[in-house]
């Protein structure tokens, strides 16, 4: 009977762990997206535009405040294309004006032509509100697992698979 | 609990620990590394042409081609860190409204690999013999970073987004550097001394004029 009564104890207690560490890591997110002021403050480099400085699977860290000066040419912004929801991670060549109306045109070191092209139907430039964040910080592949979920989803499977047997063995 | 779960976790764990740790000090490392970059840089021919953002286009606008000759020293850049430095020259010119120089585009870049980095180009097999033998047995080679450019021809034509862009008077060329280390954070040239980092000694050209306009002599081939 002692056991019965402890046993739902022990169970709630590992759910309540569980939902520390998930809202942990949930709210240091939200937390640094503030400090960031940006969406999405860590992202992961998913093609090669921007080789040899960042690889598939790079991490970078972003900043999107404006304390000192303006997003400038030569900086390497994370932008979204209007309509579409694919971050790009490329580096500013060319600026028109000041401010929230300047006109921000950006292109991939291992490119060879600017990005008019990859920009939405009548989009000739990039405004400041298009951008996500500026690079600021780098950390090599770590983010390459993301890339192996999303390609192959079988490993999800997989992982999940393990993650369940792991729980399951502990209990013996 | 001794299961082998809980040892492969902790191993894990001390494992990221470390990994971090040491990937932080490298990382500051950077600061006490000493910075003293310097370039000069020197207009040398400035066209003004009409032509068309690309062939379908229909819209003429106004293209600078900017020639220039670069001097530049950017050894102390590299680092045990440094991946990569990214040079570009910029042209710079003011609005009507301002004389701030409120607009800017990059003219010319270059990628300089640091010897640990090499194999990531993508360079031909004849080239990328060269580069790996001219910094062979040299974790940071001495030469790389020195840029000697005489009367180099502009990557980037550079227009502006009303297609006007003859005569305009106050424009500047400066000379900017990247760092793009393997572990830490990115560094831009500095606007001001920062510990051991030093200004960009130079890099900023004379204010000139771009020209009028050159009279086209191949006209009949674009009626349109």
């Amino acid at each position: 009977m002692l056991s019965a009564l402890q046993n739902p104890r022990h169970a709630a207690t590992q759910l309540l762990n569980f939902g520390l560490i998930l809202s942990t890591a949930f709210m240091m997110w939200k937390g640094l997206s503030v400090i960031a002021d940006s969406p999405s403050p860590i992202v992961v480099v998913l093609s090669g535009s921007m080789e040899p400085a960042f690889l598939r699977g790079d991490l970078l860290f972003l900043w999107n405040r404006n304390i000192f000066e303006e997003t400038k040419v030569g900086e390497i912004v994370v932008y979204n294309v209007k309509g579409r929801d694919i971050p790009i991670v490329h580096r500013v060549v060319r600026k028109f004006g000041v401010g929230e109306e300047a006109k921000l045109l950006t292109k991939g070191d291992a490119n060879v032509a600017d990005d008019t092209e990859l920009f939405a139907r009548g989009q000739d430039y990039l405004q400041r509100e298009d951008i996500i964040g500026s690079v600021v910080g780098f950390i090599p592949f770590v983010g390459y697992v993301t890339i192996l979920l999303s390609e192959h989803p079988w490993l999800k499977t997989v992982m999940l698979g393990i993650m369940g047997l792991v729980v399951v063995l502990q209990r013996e | 609990m001794h299961s082998t779960i809980v040892r492969a976790q902790n191993v894990f764990g001390f494992f990221t620990t470390v990994a971090f740790i040491i990937a932080a000090l490298i990382a500051g490392s950077d600061l006490i590394a000493p910075r003293t970059p310097s370039a000069s840089v020197l207009v040398k021919d400035v066209q003004v042409v009409r032509g068309r953002p690309h062939y379908y286009s229909s819209k003429k606008e106004e293209y600078a081609h900017i020639r220039f000759s670069l001097s530049a020293d950017f050894s102390s850049l590299f680092t045990w860190n440094t991946k990569q430095i990214f040079v570009y020259v910029s042209a710079a010119w003011p609005n009507s409204t301002s004389s701030e120089l409120v607009n800017e585009a990059v003219i010319w870049d270059t990628i300089i690999t640091s010897p640990s980095a090499d194999h990531l180009l993508t360079l031909g097999p004849a080239a990328m013999k060269k580069l790996l033998k001219s910094s062979q047995g040299k974790s940071i080679d001495p030469s790389r970073g020195k840029i000697e450019l005489k009367n180099q021809k502009p990557k980037y034509q550079i227009t502006s987004p009303t297609g006007k862009l003859a005569e305009t008077d106050g424009v500047v060329l400066k000379v900017h550097y990247n760092v793009q280390p393997w572990v830490g954070v990115l560094t831009w040239t500095p606007q001001m001394e920062f510990g051991k980092w030093e200004k960009l000694k130079g890099g900023e050209s004379k204010a000139f004029q771009l020209p009028a306009l050159k009279p086209k002599k191949s006209n009949s081939a674009n009626k349109s």
